[in-house]
């Protein structure tokens, strides 16, 4: 049981910090007012998304950071399924806002997109919080089972 | 019948053994979710993540896929064409009122080529009412109502009571400063969930001149998208400062308040539904005639050349002091009918970008408009002159403040 518990402490921290690391690259980036991709991760420069997204998404991690310690106990756990949510926040705004591109045809096309253009626009690259989102559902998921047998 | 003491309590036992239930308590997930939210340092990032959902939807929904996705293309590309076209007069004052007030250049009438250009009750009255207006009311309605239902707003107003009670409010006073963002009609209204005078008045004060409504901030979604989040940072700042100031100067008390805060909760869609409706519907009430009458009003302005008139006389208040082209006279008698309507004049007057900002500023700061001024004269005419007497100091001296800073930071 230990050992197990240890193993979900490790992962959450690991977790933790992949998403603060995130959220200052984020906040970083968009200081400098440039879109920096790397592959299929786009950090944006705006201040909205980069700027405050960025800070939710420290935020996010600080949260995951502080409970990952003894995440059993059900003080440790809110904290930790808040991160997640915060982390959902992000995810679900920018899938959102790619669903919102996604329909019209644009200026001077027709009224509706193609459906290679509407494909076109869940192409990556994506946000940080993107790749963050599985990893916050199974945490979540783990919490979750935590508290049914409590 | 008459029970003494002691069968009143054993009266009381009796009731209580049939409706309580006794056994452990034990802390839930929930409730320690739900303490988090309340809790300063873990309560204000969780409330800064949800305003960031609220704006992001509200861009993405309203902006992106509604305005510019299909209503710009409706409105500019076939609807005012189409009436540009079949409405007899060209150039006539009735079709500068109806449909385009155009420009004039070689004394060659020159059509407006967007609604925003058009200022035709028809064309710009209506694309602001539907286009604009309708998908960020039903969003900002949708989104607040999910709040309220989901049990955030109760926890909001603890989080916020503290810093609320430096203006002379408490941490209810969220609840008609988010509405305000709404529409201002209904936040007056909803003022009357504070105790006191003092506090009431300070309420009605603030979000008549900081709080902007849901049409303008579409409005500013829509043709200043870039400079939206400085016209929010100025608005919150001089919340804070003048309701500071009227809580000093303004006389009566400030009581606490005691809130129950309930468990979070999956909302009813129904009530969703009926709230949603009942918001949006009464927003069109009120809106949609203003919408439709500013223009006309407006357009009737410019046409006898009163608004001409007018920024020759205030030009040097507007160029010295505020820092603004004196063009932006016109916008701002328009802010007293419409304040999103005066957003989208300001919109096609050549100025530069800190120009622009200051102007914006100074629509939402300036008078309430009129649909609101009814609504705090039924409050009260003592308030409402209050209210009008503090706008009227707010707008010199902050409007020179942000020329100031302006000046400072060599942007102005």
């Amino acid at each position: 049981m230990a050992e197990k518990n240890n193993f979900v402490m490790i992962c959450i921290a690991i977790l933790g910090l992949v998403t603060v690391s995130f959220g200052l690259a984020d906040i970083l980036v968009s200081a400098g007012g440039d879109v920096t991709g790397l592959s299929i991760l786009e950090i944006p420069g705006d201040m909205f998304r980069g700027g405050w997204g960025g800070l939710i998404v420290l935020f996010a991690g600080l949260f995951y950071l502080s409970g990952c310690k003894n995440v059993a106990e059900v003080h440790n756990a809110s904290k930790v399924a808040i991160g997640s949510v915060l982390i959902w926040i992000m995810a679900g705004t920018d899938i959102f806002a790619m669903i919102t591109e996604s329909i019209p045809g644009g200026e001077d096309g027709p009224w509706f997109n193609s459906l290679s253009g509407f494909l076109g626009t869940y192409a990556p690259p994506y946000a940080p919080a993107i790749f963050l989102l599985p990893f916050s559902l199974v945490v979540v998921y783990y919490i979750l089972k935590q508290e049914r047998a409590r | 019948m008459k029970l003494n003491p002691d069968e009143r309590w054993d009266l009381i036992d009796s009731i209580a053994s049939h409706v309580v239930t006794y056994g452990e308590y034990r802390h839930t997930l929930k409730d320690a979710i739900g303490e988090l939210t309340v809790k300063p340092m873990t309560g204000i990032p969780i409330a800064i993540a949800v305003m960031y959902c609220f704006w992001s939807v509200f861009g993405s929904f309203a902006g992106t896929l509604c305005t510019d996705g299909f209503f710009v293309k409706l409105f500019d590309g076939y609807w005012l064409p189409w009436l540009q076209e079949v409405f007899p007069g060209k150039g006539g004052w009735l079709y500068s009122i109806l449909i385009d007030a155009g420009g004039m250049t070689n004394g060659e009438f020159i059509l407006s080529d967007n609604c925003f250009e058009a200022f035709g009750v028809l064309t710009s009255g209506l694309f602001v009412a539907i286009g604009v207006v309708l998908p960020a009311i039903v969003i900002f309605y949708l989104m607040l109502t999910l709040l309220e239902d989901i049990g955030y707003m109760p926890r909001l107003a603890v989080l916020i009571d503290t810093v609320l009670h430096k203006i002379g409010l408490h941490g209810y006073a969220i609840v008609p400063t988010i509405l305000s963002l709404g529409c201002n009609v209904p936040a007056v209204t909803a003022t009357r969930i504070l105790e006191t005078r003092k506090q009431r008045f300070i309420m009605m004060t603030l979000l008549a001149i900081f709080i902007p409504c849901g049409a303008q901030l579409g409005i500013m979604e829509e043709v200043i998208p870039g400079l939206v989040g400085y016209v929010l940072l100025y608005l919150v700042i001089g919340y804070f400062i003048f309701g500071f100031v009227l809580n000093k100067i303004v006389p009566g008390k400030s009581p606490e308040i005691l809130i129950d805060v309930p468990q979070y909760q999956k909302p009813m869609m129904a009530n969703v539904r009926r709230k949603l409706w009942m918001r949006v519907s009464s927003f069109f009430k009120v809106a949609v005639p203003f919408v439709l009458l500013g223009c006309v009003v407006v357009n009737v302005l410019y046409l006898v050349g009163f608004i001409q008139w007018l920024g020759d006389l205030l030009a040097p208040v507007f160029v010295g002091w505020f820092g603004v082209p004196k063009e932006t006279a016109g916008p701002l008698v328009a802010a007293f009918l419409r304040k999103d309507l005066a957003v989208a004049q300001l919109s096609v007057i050549e100025m530069t970008q800190y120009q622009m900002l200051s102007a914006v500023v100074l629509v939402s700061i300036y008078f309430p408009c009129v649909a609101t001024f009814a609504m705090m004269l039924k409050e009260g005419w003592k308030e409402l002159i209050g209210s009008v007497a503090v706008l009227a100091v707010v707008v010199f001296l902050y409007g020179g403040i942000i020329h100031l800073i302006g000046k400072l930071l060599g942007v102005a």
